[in-house]
């Protein structure tokens, strides 16, 4: 996961100095190589230590003169002092100590520095000067044993060099690992500083998200508290308009006694209006509950035909009105399907009014059902389709008109509430901007999708697909 | 800062700071190019390709066994460009003193004023302010035309609180008096807090004149602050010697 914002620790550590190791800054394995190489080219043994006496690069073959002298224990005490006391010797500012050994070959130990600090040191050894040319005394005497003869034989065998050329190699090789180093810690420092400006950025990213997180959990609680309001007021609205409207039924009907021709009309349009009001409140409510998800919806078997039919019946006064045709054609042998009746019969009444309302005289509204598929995954993009697009048998519904038609660019918008494509010709339409997306929360209610389609050559269709089973999963 | 009591060192570290294009890295080449091979490390730049600053540039200068102390400068510069905002505010966190390299050409001067309200923002963000911070500012590319006039410069710098130098970074000119006047500063400061002097029998007079010494100026140091038009140099000293 997200590393911990300890970047800037990292940052001061490796840029002020006190965090890279000589290790940290150069291939074990390159050095070793290194060390080699130049081995190969001087002749002369080298040895890399860090600051702590870790060997890191090693470039020396067998002295056969050391395994003589092994062998006899005066020669490995003294071989061992020797070793402790190069990788130990103290070393001057200039940084470079030459270690002249008793048995007469030198070691020259050089510290590696690195922004001003001592990080490890290289030894080069053993040689002996080109002048020397016979070993000296202490040699011989370090055990009678050891055969003189051998002795002289190994120790001309030395690796040979001359102090000042070997003070020289260990200058240019420590330049080399300054360079070295310096290109290590340079792509070290860069490589941090990518992260650290990635942490950096992160974090920065991680502020705003928090920000928008509380703006959209405010929003989401106005949107909540807008639904309880609508749903409150629209309740407090409908009971005073039901005794609105029932006392104005009681005029008309003259329980309190006869009323003049004109006052029967005004009385009429009060109960006209009041009902109109009514419709409009009760719509607001529905949409409040649907938003809420407090509305539950009744389903069971239900019949296509009849709920159609019975749209197709109540809708014919206000087409023959218009002068307007409605046809229902269903296919035979649809099944039931799984539905709120009375709620599908809402979201056809919903659009057949839309459609008779939108069609000119002598134009046609046609409501049809058939038996298609759909697929499982069409209501969310949560991914799985591969598993979740197991089709399912459904019903599509069609509500088809010959009116005046939807723009493309509006056709997302219209299931939004209160959105009027027009709104002059809704002023002689009439209506809400309501109807639709109440329609399109009851067919999400149901599980299915709403569609709108042009229809030929001109109007419009309202698709409407709603599985005939319910979802197995709950 | 950073002090390491074992081996009596002392890491300081300055920031360059300032618009994109300003001189900042020429600023720390030239003090490279100054300084005596001992006391200077190699100049690190981590840039990108088309050779502006990426990250930042990184100039370590180190002065041994002062009194009983080492004291090791850290100089970075901050990349100006607008991009690397989150950057500028790594490398700004822990400076312990700050160097604002203005442009001095008339239509720049909205790009120094942008680039001062990013620095003082950044402080911010790491709990400081530019009031705490010692700070000089130096008015760079005096060789250009269109610059704003000395007279101008000194007028505004006398009304303002730090201490601003006149250079020509690419010739050199002016970059150890700012270098200088911000050691001065910094120190004087780093002073206040921690009683450096008092406490490892430091001569902060003698460091200064070494490290001028060492950048290639053997003047002394008082007539080096002086190169500074306006602001107070002893503004942050607890008391005048």
């Amino acid at each position: 996961m997200i590393p911990p914002p300890a970047a800037a620790k990292t940052f001061d550590e490796l840029t002020l100095g006190h965090g890279a190791a000589l290790e940290d800054l150069i291939d074990r394995d390159a050095l070793g190589e290194m060390a080699k190489s130049f081995y190969e080219l001087f002749g002369v043994p080298l040895r890399i230590f860090s600051e702590d006496g870790k060997l890191l690069g090693d470039a020396a073959d067998q002295i056969p003169l050391y395994t003589f002298v092994n062998s006899v224990r005066a020669g490995r005490a003294l071989l061992q002092d020797v070793v402790g006391k190069v990788k130990s010797l103290a070393l001057p500012d200039d940084g470079m100590a030459n270690f002249p050994c008793a048995t007469g070959e030198s070691y020259l130990a050089c510290a590696i520095q690195y922004d001003g600090k001592r990080i490890g040191r290289i030894i080069l050894g053993p040689f002996v000067s080109d002048a020397t040319s016979e070993p000296p005394a202490a040699l011989f005497a370090l055990d009678t044993s050891l055969d003189p003869a051998r002795l002289r034989e190994l120790y001309a065998a030395l690796p040979r060099a001359e102090p000042d050329a070997v003070v020289k190699l260990a200058r240019h090789l420590e330049r080399t690992l300054d360079l070295l180093l310096f290109s290590g810690h340079r792509a070290l420092l860069t490589s941090n500083m990518h992260l650290a400006s990635v942490r950096e950025s992160f974090r920065e990213l991680e502020d705003k998200n928090e920000k928008l997180q509380t703006a959209f959990d405010r929003l989401k609680e106005l949107d909540r508290l807008k639904s309880n309001f609508l749903a409150t007021v629209s309740h407090e609205l409908r009971t005073p308009l039901t005794s609105i409207i029932g006392y104005s039924e009681m005029l008309f009907e003259g329980l309190a006694g006869d009323l003049t021709s004109e006052q029967r009309e005004f009385v009429q349009t009060i109960r006209d209006k009041g009902e109109q009001l009514l419709q409009l409140i009760k719509g607001l409510l529905d949409l409040s509950k649907l938003e809420s998800g407090t509305m539950s919806l009744r389903k069971s078997q239900t019949d296509i035909f009849g709920i159609l039919r019975d749209v197709a019946q109540t809708m014919n006064p206000t087409a023959r009105k218009k002068d307007v045709e409605i046809a229902v054609e269903v296919e035979n042998g649809l099944p039931l399907i799984w539905a709120d009746a009375e709620r599908l019969r809402q979201v056809f009444l919903n659009l057949t009014e839309n459609a008779i309302k939108f069609t000119p005289p002598k134009g046609k509204v046609t409501l049809s059902a058939k038996l298609t598929s759909l697929d499982a995954a069409h209501s969310d993009d949560a991914g799985g389709v591969v598993i979740l697009s197991a089709r399912r048998t459904a019903i599509e519904f069609r509500v088809a008109d010959t009116g005046i038609g939807i723009p493309d660019a509006e056709k997302p918008r219209v299931f939004d509430a209160f959105y009027q494509v027009d709104s002059s010709s809704t002023r002689e339409a009439g209506g809400t901007g309501l109807g639709l997306s109440i329609v399109r929360r009851l067919v999400d209610g149901h599980d299915g999708v709403v569609r709108i389609v042009d229809n030929t050559p001109k109007g419009t269709v309202f698709v409407v697909t709603i599985p005939v089973k319910r979802a197995t999963i709950s | 800062m950073q002090l390491d009591f074992v081996n009596r060192e002392l890491t300081i570290k300055l920031v360059y700071y300032g618009p994109a294009l300003s001189g900042k890295t020429t600023n720390l080449q030239a003090l490279h190019k100054a300084a005596e091979p001992g006391s200077s490390g190699r100049l690190m730049t981590l840039e990108t390709k088309d050779d502006r600053t990426l990250f930042f540039d990184l100039l370590p200068l180190t002065f041994r066994n002062q009194g009983n102390l080492a004291v090791r400068l850290k100089v970075f510069t901050v990349p100006g460009q607008v991009i690397h905002a989150s950057t500028r505010r790594l490398v700004v966190q822990g400076a312990d003193g700050i160097a604002f390299i203005a442009d001095s050409r008339s239509n720049e001067t909205q790009h120094n004023t942008e680039s001062f309200m990013d620095l003082r923002e950044n402080l911010k963000q790491h709990g400081l302010t530019l009031k705490q911070m010692p700070l000089i500012i130096q008015f760079n590319k005096r060789d250009l035309p269109d610059v704003r006039s000395d007279a101008e410069i000194a007028e505004l710098a006398s009304k303002g609180r730090e201490p601003v130098y006149l250079a020509v970074a690419t010739r050199g000119i002016g970059v150890v008096e700012s270098m200088i006047g911000l050691l001065h500063l910094t120190w004087s400061a780093l002073d206040a807090e921690h009683d450096l002097n008092k406490k490892f029998g430091f001569d902060a007079a003698a460091f200064l004149a070494q490290v001028a010494q060492k950048l290639g100026n053997p003047k002394p140091v008082p007539e080096i602050l002086r190169a500074c038009v306006g602001g107070a140099l002893d503004v942050l000293r607890p008391e005048a010697e």
